[in-house]
């Protein structure tokens, strides 16, 4: 059977993307954010992941407001980055674990999860990003794709609640998944950040420090706050951290914080990753 | 989730996303290249295209990012108009907070080399 080799939680701001690009990973700004990232694209290159499921959301660059999926599940033979208006990126379009996909759906549904099935569609950012951060620039990407797609922009958002059951089917899924690959799995978004209203640049430090640490060892907390809790205390934007829950959820119960990341601000936002292992 | 229940931090539910339609659908529409030529062109005319109101339109002209968001527009979406013009995302946050550039980097994301 297939086999989780890790769970992988990651920013992705979007201003990372665009330093990449503008060449400027090596600047005072965003050097010490970079160089904490080595430590995790060197743990990828040495587990050799096959499949990368990557939970994340939707900037309003794929998704218009006219259709609003909570849970969206990619099944397509490749994604192309979309164009975010400043024109498509010079990334490599990312291939689809299409078979894999399909059995995940099919848990999925069987789990009473009702997913919108996407067999062609486009990438943001949200995804983007944290391949870049832990595969670096490839010409051709090392691992084939699941994208997970959950809103985070309209209320009601999902619940922490209903991310994590979302992870543990996940989990069956791989594990009854009739090959020998390796798959890693990314939870990404925040940290701490407020784009809107007058509390817009709100950052908060000790809450995104103590969630590197407790997304580790005590998953249980963050799963039992409510959406409100995470809005205020990691802001509107923030509250993307649910997304890490599904990759949580995933691992075992008891899991190795192999390395962790923190550096704010990144553009406007708390930023940081963690890799974890299942522990025995 | 009710609305408003933390101070500052208005949560984008079924009024905003209602109110806010025209706007973010306009926005939207320039992740297509060709739109942005024709936004560029004539602004005007292509926010008419989309039915905004006289007060959206004022909004989306004078670059008045306070205004957009006040109106329903997502930051989301209208990071699209920011691209045609190209302005920081930490101006636009200044402008949420009503907080000068240079006080929004030095006092909420604590750029202490923005004070020199």
């Amino acid at each position: 059977m297939a086999k989780i080799i890790g769970g992988l939680g990651t920013s992705h701001v979007p201003s990372i993307g665009a330093a990449l690009d503008k060449g400027l990973r090596d600047t005072p700004d965003w050097k010490p954010f970079f160089d904490g990232y080595e430590a995790g694209k060197e743990w990828v290159r040495e587990a050799k992941p096959d499949i990368a499921v990557v939970v994340f959301n939707d900037h309003g660059n794929t998704f218009f407001l006219d259709r609003v999926p909570t849970f969206a599940v990619g099944v397509a033979d490749s994604y192309n980055p979309v164009d975010e208006g400043w024109g498509p990126r010079a990334i490599p379009p990312f291939e689809g674990a299409t078979e894999f996909a399909w059995h995940f759906v099919d848990k999925l549904v069987e789990r009473h999860f009702d997913p919108l099935v996407c067999r062609e569609i486009e990438v943001d950012h949200g995804m983007q990003v944290p391949m870049e951060l832990f595969f670096g620039r490839p010409e051709k990407w090392p691992v084939k794709v699941v994208p997970i797609w959950v809103n985070t922009i309209q209320y009601p958002i999902p619940t922490p609640q209903r991310c994590w059951e979302m992870g543990k089917v996940l989990r069956e899924a791989i594990e009854s998944w009739p090959t020998d690959e390796r798959v890693v799995v990314l939870g990404t978004g925040g940290l701490s950040h407020q784009l809107q209203g007058a509390r817009a640049g709100f950052i908060n430090q000790d809450a995104d420090r103590a969630w590197l640490d407790g997304i580790a060892a005590n998953p249980e907390h963050y799963r039992n706050m409510t959406r409100e809790d995470y809005v205020e205390q990691f802001g509107s934007e923030g509250a993307e951290l649910i997304m890490w829950l599904v990759m949580r959820a995933a691992m075992n119960e008891k899991v190795d914080l192999v390395h962790k990341h923190y550096y704010a601000p990144a553009s406007m936002t708390g930023a940081g990753m963690v890799v974890l292992e299942n522990a025995a | 989730m009710a609305n408003q229940s933390i101070p500052d931090t208005p949560l984008f539910d079924r009024n905003g996303s209602i109110r806010g339609y025209r706007i973010n659908k306009m926005a939207m529409s320039l992740g297509q290249a060709a739109n942005r030529e024709a936004f560029k062109a004539d602004e005007e005319a292509y926010l008419d295209r989309f039915g905004l109101t006289e007060e959206e339109k004022k909004a989306v002209m004078s670059r008045d990012w306070h205004e957009m968001v006040r109106l329903g527009g997502n930051l989301f979406f209208i990071l699209k108009i920011s691209a045609i013009d190209p302005t920081p995302i930490t101006r636009i946050g200044a402008a949420q907070a009503g907080m000068s550039h240079e006080d929004f980097l030095y006092h909420r994301l604590g750029k202490r080399a923005a004070h020199g």
